[in-house]
């Protein structure tokens, strides 16, 4: 499926900034499942400066400055990607956990695989605590195959977890918010990864979008559609396979993926420093829509 | 137990023994002496000053020595040591050939909070990640050198080395010269060589320093000196095109060469949001696009410490094809199975600690950390012993003892490739402790001697020598930073309102004890003291006076003497690179004068007028050294502007609240007026008359050649103003209103000025006064904006609102 995707981000500030400076990991990247047809960028004031480069896991990462005077600043990254269906896995035909751990670690005369090393350890906002240690625990017995337990993860959190917009903040550690058993689909990547890296599994956060689907009867509203987040687990013959614990499911047509990385930090999709600003209001809005549908929005 | 001072026979080698013979010769009172003379070195150098956070261990002021021939195996050592780490960690962040070969588990660079993702896998990575190499190391009892600690992460300890140096070569200026001692200057000769040949003839070299708060902040701004750096902190740079730049008050200027002496974790507030709040946004990009070398570089400190202790052995065969010439203590990885098995089973054996970062303390706790983060991320600390140590005499209270040792050496790399700085800091380690490293700012001296054939050789005189003496400076007026400018402006203002505050409590100190009934009259006196502080009206009479002198003496009131030094003193210590080293002293024993510092009642008068008598002297002092050698440049300037604007806003306070009214017994008052003005003599020189209301007026308000006067201090301002950098082809605000100021005063007559109301006001005076104050004040903003502003340091973004924005 063919989707349009827009993603506006807007900072309005209290008094007028005299310099900002941006990273921005807004642009898709053809991966395999999704193809990037095109993509756009446009930033309000026009930067003084703009560049880009290549970050350690592959997203394509603008870096943005303004030098006037502004009082806001307005990203909208628009693309139009190709959604492949995914492929049947058989979950349980997948390795064993612990032979996905020995291909990051090098452990049991394996050879190191460097690509996937850096998923494999807590990382800044992925450390587990005990009580998350002993959770993952439980769906983590000798050699069950990696991808089943993962699986079983991603419905345990989908079940014990609340959906709560109000409970958690974008600085929030999995401790605390599986303390509190709420949070949103950060929260939940973050708590999942925090218990398979406990165990030294490969696995890695991704952010994207979702394309949601209004209740019947109901028109879409526009700008209601999500940025995302969700998580990969490694398996050594099938490679990366998506797990979305906040929707209970297996990524397919309706997530479109936008970087990765080792945890939120890694890819949150506008960050920066501005000088001389005082309070910053910031709203954003995500349209996901499919290309046929797009032409009416 | 071996001794470095004996052979293995047991005679005392020839260099100790020339050692022991001078202090035969010179006795126990010799020693007192030097050790004196070498405290007063080092606090005259700052070392004392800044490094007062970390206290000595002991005052062992006996340098260490080290023979020709021990000191060539060390610096054999420590130079493959240098090109490993080196090589350890630009592989690391380039091509993990040795996570490939399985040389490097994964786990020890993966599982390290301190690997630095936005500087991996750049498309041009540059050649070289380290330029500057420190280590611990230390002698085993059976004689072979040891590697404690690569310290590689922010290392620029070498202000400290040479600082020690000077201290110690000065007191024991005929051991050191007899000794041969080897000099360290052509040392540092040969690293400025190599930092010019990477800046090119216009570049510039600048030190980056998280500030006075660091302990290693004296190192820093001893060596940016040394090797005529500008001293930056984060928040004066600023990345613009890929290139980093420093923000001046002539605008930005270009870095091409950094020395960074702040962390890692805490540079780049862009790459690292909440760890790096301070600044320095987007460095590493500089450094990405080729325009800007670090050193070191960002990344560094994955490898720090201990980190690649457990696999040097490996490492050097596979990465320099070499044999390790240098081993490290025992230490185990905490990341293997086995190693946790092995500490297990022998927990007295070994000491866990921090992989990557050394214990700050001098005293490494045993066993000390977090037991649940061992167990969680094992991969971050490692297991280490310490070997049997040979011992070295040392001095402790007066005797000569035999201690245990570890040292500081400091290398860098040159044109040549990587060189080991003849010399280090040493230090004892005493009985049932186990040292760390020694700590900054103290330590011996470690003197490594020249074999017979060197010392044939005469010292060769270096560039260097003529480059510190200012033949080759490249700074220029424009170029001083914001934040010093700023920080100038404000310690102009410190020093002249510790001067007005003092003066203060003299004139009342004086006239309590005049014995004048109307000038001794508690009520003015009160009222004298209390133009600096508010205070509570429930004393009367002297209780009223006393409480007002008490909280301006010793409480913590903004205009309270305590308050001021202390702006004052850390005002200096920060805007040190500025001013001259001798007035920059005369503030530091000023503000660190521990009589300020007593708390209690209000203090006997004489002691008390001593304790002022001593800081006006001491403010004059710093004064007269400010003008006479700071060349009048842009930093004189921002210091002149802060002590003229100080002076106008308190001379025209006082004009207010002395002269703004007729009062019974007026005289008193003005002679307040003049002595507070210190202009009592200029008065009766120019009138020989009691004082009058007009002719005070004239001589305090608006005469221009009275330095004391408000005319003064508003014709001085509106010239330093002026010459200030201008962008655009009018008067900047600032200036304007200067001017306007100056022209309304020279409007006026005294006479006006002194006439009064049927109430008894002086409401011209008043108005005059009270406009001075505010435009002042008005003033001092607009100035802040045009040159300091942009020293503001950067905020963080907010973070993603979250319901709309996460699903």
């Amino acid at each position: 499926m063919k989707l349009d995707v827009r993603h506006r981000t807007r900072y309005d500030y209290a008094n007028p900034a005299a310099f900002s400076q941006h990273l921005l990991r807004v642009t898709p990247c053809t991966s395999p499942g999704q193809r990037v047809i095109l993509t756009g960028l446009t930033i309000e004031p026009e930067p003084d400066e703009i560049g880009h480069h290549r970050d350690m896991f592959g997203n394509l990462v603008h870096v943005a400055t303004v030098t006037r005077p502004h009082t806001s600043l307005e990203i909208v990254a628009t693309s139009n990607v190709e959604r492949a269906t995914p492929n049947d896995i058989i979950l349980s035909a997948s390795v064993p956990w612990e032979r996905a751990r020995a291909s990051a670690l090098g452990l049991d005369g394996v050879a190191t695989n460097a690509a996937i090393a850096p998923f494999a350890f807590p990382s800044q906002m992925t450390q587990p605590d005990a009580d998350i240690v002993t959770y993952g625990e439980k769906s983590l017995q000798a050699g069950r195959p990696v991808l089943d337990a993962a699986r079983e993860l991603t419905t345990r959190i989908f079940t014990d977890f609340a959906y709560d917009t109000a409970a958690t903040g974008a600085e929030t550690l999995p401790d605390e918010s599986f303390r509190l058993k709420k949070g949103v689909c950060q929260d939940f990547a973050h708590v999942m990864l925090a218990a398979l890296r406990a165990q030294r599994i490969p696995a890695r956060y991704v952010s994207g979008y979702l394309r949601t689907i209004p209740p019947e009867g109901k028109p879409r509203l526009q700008g209601a559609d999500a940025s995302h987040a969700w998580v990969s687990v490694w398996d050594p013959a099938l490679g990366w396979i998506d797990f979305d614990p906040t929707n209970d499911c297996i990524p397919g047509q309706d997530h479109v993926t936008l970087a990765y990385g080792r945890d939120y930090s890694d890819v949150s999709p506008v960050s920066g420093i501005v000088i001389g600003a005082g309070r910053q209001a910031l709203s954003v809005g995500v349209d996901v829509l499919p290309v046929e549908d797009s032409e009416r929005v | 137990m071996p001794n470095e001072a004996l052979t293995p026979a047991g005679a005392l080698r020839p260099h100790w023994a020339r050692i022991a013979e001078w202090l035969d010769t010179a006795g126990p009172g010799a020693l007192t002496e030097v050790s004196a003379d070498l405290n007063r070195l080092r606090s005259e150098s700052g070392l004392a000053y800044a490094a007062s956070a970390t206290r000595p261990v002991s005052d062992d002021m006996l340098p260490m020595t080290v023979e020709a021939a021990d000191w060539a195996k060390l610096e054999a050592g420590i130079l493959q040591r240098a090109r490993l780490a080196d090589a350890a960690v630009t592989d690391i962040y380039t091509d993990q050939r040795t996570l490939a070969a399985g040389l490097a588990p994964p786990g020890l660079v993966y599982g390290s909070p301190d690997f630095a993702a936005h500087c991996a896998r750049w498309e041009r990575p540059p050649r070289n990640w380290l330029g500057i190499y420190e280590a611990d190391v230390a002698r085993t009892a059976d004689g072979n050198w040891v590697l404690l600690s690569d310290r590689i992460d922010a290392p620029l300890g070498d202000g400290w080395l040479l600082a020690n140096r000077i201290a110690f070569s000065n007191a024991f200026a005929d051991l050191f010269v007899d000794l041969g001692v080897r000099r360290l200057a052509t040392h540092y000769a040969a690293f400025q060589d190599f930092l010019d040949q990477l800046m090119g003839w216009e570049g510039r070299l600048v030190l980056l320093t998280a500030g006075e708060t660091d302990p290693r902040f004296f190192s820093h701004a001893y060596l940016a000196r040394y090797m005529n750096a500008a001293l930056v902190e984060p928040a004066d740079l600023t990345v613009r095109e890929g290139a980093a730049y420093v923000k001046t008050l002539g605008g930005l200027r270009r870095v091409d060469v950094l020395l960074r002496g702040v962390e890692d974790a805490a540079v780049d507030a862009l790459h690292r949001p909440g760890r790096a709040a301070i600044g320095a946004p987007a460095l590493s990009l500089a450094a990405r696009s080729g325009n800007l070398r670090l050193i070191n570089a960002i990344g560094a400190a994955a490898f720090n410490h201990r980190a690649l202790a457990p696999f040097a052995h490996r490492l050097a065969q596979f990465l320099l094809g070499e044999d390790l010439l240098l081993p490290d203590a025992p230490c185990l990885w905490l990341g293997g199975q086995r190693a946790r098995d092995q500490v297990a089973a022998e927990p007295e054996t070994w000491t866990v600690e921090d992989l990557t970062k050394p214990p700050r303390t001098q005293v490494a706790e045993r066993n000390a950390g977090d037991d649940a983060a061992r167990t969680l991320f094992p991969e971050r600390f490692c297991a280490t012993r310490m070997p049997p140590l040979s011992v070295t005499p040392c001095l402790a209270n007066g005797d000569v003892v035999a201690r245990e040792w570890v040292m500081r050496v400091f290398a860098c790399r040159t044109e040549d490739g990587w060189r080991l700085a003849p010399g280090g800091v040493a230090a004892p380690l005493v009985a049932g402790q186990r040292a760390a490293a020694p700590s900054l700012g103290y330590g011996k001296d470690v003197w490594v001697l020249a074999d017979a054939e060197a010392r044939q050789v005469p010292q060769i005189t270096t560039r260097l020598t003529a480059q510190v003496s200012g033949a080759h400076l490249r700074r220029t007026g424009r170029d001083l930073l914001s934040r010093l400018a700023d920080e100038l402006f404000w310690l102009g203002r410190n020093a002249e309102r510790a001067e007005t505050v003092m003066r203060t409590v003299s004139v009342c100190l004086e006239r309590h004890l005049s014995g004048n009934r109307v000038d001794a009259d508690p009520a003015i006196l009160a009222m004298l003291a209390e133009i600096h502080v508010e205070t509570a009206g429930e004393d009367e009479g002297i209780a009223r006076y006393r409480h007002a002198i008490d909280r301006l003496v010793a409480g913590d009131d903004p205009m309270s003497l305590p308050s001021i030094l202390r702006a004052l003193g850390s005002g200096a210590l920060r805007a040190r690179s500025s001013i001259s080293v001798e007035s920059a002293r005369y503030v530091e024993r000023l503000c660190s004068d521990g009589r300020w510092h007593q708390t209690g009642p209000v203090r006997q008068n004489a002691a008390l007028a001593r304790l002022i008598q001593d800081g006006l002297q001491a403010l004059a002092a710093f004064a007269g050294s400010t003008q006479e050698n700071l060349t009048r440049n842009y930093a004189w300037r921002f210091l002149q502007l802060g002590r003229l604007l100080e002076r106008g806003v308190q001379t025209a306070a006082l004009a207010e609240q002395l002269a703004g009214q007729t009062r019974e017994n007026e005289q008193t008052y003005l002679r307040a007026w003049l002595t507070l003005s210190d202009s009592a003599s200029a008065y009766r020189s120019r009138y020989m008359m009691m004082p009058m209301p007009a002719a005070v007026i004239d001589l305090l308000v608006l005469d221009e050649t009275n330095p004391r006067a408000l005319g003064y201090q508003l014709a001085r301002l509106e010239d330093v103003l002026g010459g200030l950098p201008n962008e655009g082809p009018y008067r900047r605000a600032d200036h304007r209103l200067a001017l306007s100021m100056l022209t309304d005063l020279r409007l006026v007559d005294a006479d006006a000025l002194a006439a009064e109301d049927d109430d008894g006001a002086r409401k011209d005076l008043v108005r005059l006064a009270q406009r001075a104050q505010e435009d002042l004040a008005r003033i001092s903003d607009l100035v802040a904006v045009a040159f300091f502003a942009h020293a503001d340091a950067p905020e963080a973004l907010v973070s993603h609102a979250r319901a709309q924005e996460t699903g």
